[in-house]
């Protein structure tokens, strides 16, 4: 059975992006699936104007902060960055470089919980977003010395006896290689090379304090030197395994879930190690023929912030129309809430999202959506309740429903109002698919 | 189905090799004689052994709450060989002074204490109520995190099994939503079964949040959207079964919370809090749910740096909720005896770091609290001279055997089948 051309573009557009408009698909259709992915792909290193028109919420910088550690003031600046972020997504020009910041925040998993400065959490987002797309080591390297991370892996305290470990392990574990792929020797060897790395408080800077630095000899994945921690990084980042585990991560993330060791990543991985740069690899990942396979079409449930953020695209709202906050709290009773990932894991995927209390959650979120949509024009069709749906289903950009949710949204706009039927419909079964 | 272990085996058991086997058993109150900061514990004990019950609590009566510490809870610190001159070399600055810990007895010649803030907690050791698992873990120890979490939540240290060893629980004992409830928004590995999952509630007392809002057409129609059919994608399916789900065990957890209290909103500031987590259980409970499991869970224990305020901070939280949820259940509450199981995916190197922290380890302690606990030591003390060559504790007592005991004890069934041969341990017997 062969795709229609509208059916790969929607898919495309949620997985490179947060969705786009049955409008903004139809007219894709014109120039074909590969012109999609150009354009997406473009948009990289284009100038998102919508999204840097959003005014950035005053944040107060670190080395001009009062109190250190947790204060209520930053919990302010906090909020409002988090409602700064999620607006962004909601109005970006260039999907794909926002999609990219959100999955290097999974990738790179911090949090404000411990981090508790907003200002920080801002610094390393912007990283994502100025770095995210150009060589993966580059990025590591810049997200290392980044502020949020030196205080939330605890680098910023490492001395030359008895380092810390924790930014050396989740350095291989999480951020560069996977698990399997070095010893506890490598660990230990690592964490010598990144004493002396500090964050200056009074500046708000990183700064090497060579007095704390192990100058020594360190056997690290088969190399031997007198490593800094740039040369860990960089050493990591360009193995094999590394590549795999990059390759992998965004694979899971763009198409379905996969294992280092899939033969997809065997694909992609060779060309991706020899520049580690995140755009080919997106690009390769679209182009790749199981993108569009019925694994990919059918293999990933949509995170909570895609759903909020693309349901808010769809609906042609912004997050100006809730609370101060309110869907910030929506995003964490669904177990995602921006800037505080679980835990250094980050989040899940599929099976993770689906819990009873995240589909009461999910309901809730969709009431809330839904009071702020414009449905007159769904309203005009009061006693036609097979137009009512159809009008949702585009407004959705739904391709095709089940005629068990079919039956159940046809039954429901008989009896009940146009925002019920577009709650139900946003919550079946289909349209939380991504 | 039927019972291997029962409370026979402690008191024939306790001193002799039970009928599994090496049965590890409670040698707390016989080896605390000897120690006077352990009186209250010993005491305490053997009270609890010799009271009379019109009725003896059996598995029937009981109800597990597993408490999960996220993070890698530094046991060495929890239950503290306070006076050992190895211990505070390793420590150095990370150890917990001698006068700050509370006596609790003497571990294999070792005067072991609690940590300080973990004074509710003594008062239940005090009552008897408190059972200490020592040295717990499983062969060859994974220092990750996420992989460690797995095995201790698979039951599994090969890391090929993805079921729970409580999923595969609920995969043997039909298709009741209700049977095993987690508070907070997503599913623990623990509760999820090859077929069966588990469920999860709101961090909330309140009732209205707890199942959906929306007129009765609504949400048959909603019930219907849910409904999953033949030949539905797989994702797809486990969706509709999830919104089958809520109907159930939403409609059952909101009438049996009746207080009104505001909505408890999760929030970076108040990530899951452990007191909520545990007053949400104790109403369902009290309120007669068929809920065999509850899980509950605490983050931030990964204390790289920064470890004395840190976890004083979090087990001062946990000791509040433990101590305010027991205090729910005076004892002798017919039918109603809770178990609370603490663990984490591991415990903390015993030689601290230059961060005035420790780096993740291996064994731990398990504490199990509950009034039908029968309190004292389990297992043997992990030794601090005898470090595997990483500097890490070796194990003495396969975690296994702890879910044994409650698989046993609590849920009434053979352990065997579910978490493989691993004799139970008395402290539910």
């Amino acid at each position: 059975m062969s795709l229609s051309t509208t059916s790969a573009l929607a898919h495309l557009y949620r997985r490179a992006g947060f969705g786009a408009t049955q409008a903004e698909i139809d007219a894709a259709a014109k120039d074909g699936f590969d012109a999609a992915v150009d354009k997406l792909v473009a948009g990289l290193s284009a100038r998102d104007v919508a999204g840097d028109a959003l005014k950035l919420p005053t944040l107060t910088p670190l080395a001009q902060s009062s109190i250190p550690g947790f204060n209520y003031d930053d919990y302010d600046e906090f909020m409002n960055l988090s409602t700064w972020w999620l607006g962004r997504m909601v109005v970006t020009d260039t999907p794909l470089r926002e999609k990219l910041v959100l999955l290097m925040h999974e990738q790179f998993p911090t949090s404000y919980a411990k981090v508790a400065y907003a200002d920080l959490m801002y610094n390393q987002n912007k990283i994502f977003r100025t770095l995210g797309a150009g060589p993966f080591d580059v990025l590591t390297q810049a997200v290392a010395q980044d502020p949020a991370m030196l205080i939330w892996l605890d680098t910023g305290t490492d001395l030359k006896a008895h380092p810390n470990e924790n930014f050396a392990r989740e350095l291989m574990e999480r951020f560069t290689m996977g698990i399997g792929n070095y010893s506890e020797k490598d660990v230990r060897e690592a964490a010598r090379a990144f004493t002396g790395w500090s964050l200056d408080y009074f500046t708000g800077e990183f700064f090497f304090n060579p007095y704390d630095h192990d100058n020594g000899e360190k056997r690290y994945l088969g190399h031997t030197g007198r490593f800094q921690g740039q040369d860990i990084i960089k050493i990591a980042t360009h193995t094999t395994a590394s590549s795999r585990w990059v390759v992998s991560r965004f694979w899971s993330w763009l198409a379905y879930p996969v294992t280092p060791h899939d033969p997809v990543v065997s694909d992609l991985a060779p060309r991706y190690k020899k520049d580690l740069n995140m755009t080919n690899l997106v690009e390769a990942i679209f182009h790749h023929p199981r993108f569009l396979s019925t694994q990919s079409l059918n293999g990933l449930i949509k995170q909570p912030i895609e759903f909020l953020v693309g349901t808010l695209r769809l609906l042609g709202l912004t997050t100006q129309a809730f609370g101060e906050g309110a869907f910030v709290y929506l995003l964490a009773n669904l177990g995602q809430q921006p800037f505080v990932p679980f835990n250094v894991g980050g989040w899940g995927q599929n099976q993770y999202w689906l819990s009873t209390s995240a589909s009461n959650s999910q309901l809730a979120l969709a009431w809330a959506v839904a009071q702020y949509a414009d449905l007159a024009a769904v309203a005009d069709l009061n006693g036609n309740p097979g137009a009512q749906v159809d009008a949702i289903t585009k407004m959705l950009a739904i391709q095709s429903w089940s005629s068990r949710t079919y039956q159940a949204l046809w039954k429901l706009a008989d009896k009940g109002s146009p925002q019920e039927v577009l709650v139900l419909a946003l919550v079946s079964p289909e349209y939380l698919m991504n | 189905m039927s019972r291997s272990f029962t409370r026979r085996d402690f008191l024939s058991g306790s001193l002799s090799v039970g009928a599994a086997g090496a049965l590890h058993t409670a040698l707390g109150p016989v080896t605390t004689l000897a120690e006077p900061g352990a009186l209250p514990a010993k005491s305490a004990s053997i009270t609890v052994t010799q009271q009379p019950r019109a009725k003896r609590v059996t598995w029937q009566d009981r109800t597990l709450v597993l408490c999960t510490l996220f993070g890698g809870n530094d046991g060495l610190n929890t239950v503290i060989p306070y006076a050992s001159p190895t211990y505070r070399s390793l420590r150095g600055g990370v150890a917990i002074p001698e006068s700050q810990a509370q006596p609790i007895g003497v571990v294999d010649n070792l005067k072991v204490g609690l940590h300080p803030a973990l004074v509710g907690m003594k008062a239940l050791w005090d009552a008897g109520q408190v059972a200490i698992v020592m040295g717990a873990g499983y062969p060859n120890p994974n220092y990750s995190h996420f992989q460690s979490m797995e095995i201790m939540m698979s039951a599994d240290p090969s890391g090929d099994i993805p079921s729970g060893w409580i999923g595969r629980w609920l995969d043997a004992t039909g298709a009741s939503p209700t049977r095993a409830l987690s508070v907070g928004p997503n599913l623990p590995q623990v509760f999820s079964g090859e077929r069966q999952q588990g469920s999860t509630l709101a961090d909330s007392t309140t009732s209205g949040d707890q199942q959906p809002d929306g007129d009765p057409y609504f949400m048959r129609s909603y019930a219907e959207c849910e409904h999953t059919f033949h030949r539905e994608t797989q994702l797809q399916a486990a969706i509709a079964q999830t919104g089958t789900n809520l109907l159930v065990v939403g409609a059952k957890a909101a009438s049996a919370l009746t207080s009104q209290k505001p909505p408890n909103l999760v929030s970076a500031t108040d990530p899951g809090d452990i007191g909520t987590q545990f007053d949400v259980v104790a109403e369902l409970i009290k309120a007669g749910l068929p809920t065999k499991a509850y899980g509950v869970s605490q983050s931030s224990f990964d204390t790289h740096a920064g470890e004395l305020e840190t976890q004083a901070g979090l087990l001062a939280q946990l000791d509040a909720a433990v101590e305010n949820f027991i205090g729910a259940f005076p004892t002798g509450s017919k039918g109603l005896s809770p178990v609370i199981v603490i663990y984490s995916e591991f415990g903390r190197r015993p030689e601290s770091n230059s961060s005035g922290g420790t780096d993740h380890g291996s064994a731990n302690v398990v504490l199990v609290v509950g009034p039908s606990v029968k309190g004292g030591f389990y297992g043997d003390m992990q030794s601090l001279r005898r470090l595997d060559d990483m500097g890490n504790f070796r194990f003495t007592t396969d975690i296994r055997r702890v879910y044994a005991t409650v698989l046993a004890e609590i849920m009434g069934v053979h352990p065997g089948d579910f978490v493989g041969a691993h004799p139970p341990l008395g402290f539910l017997s």
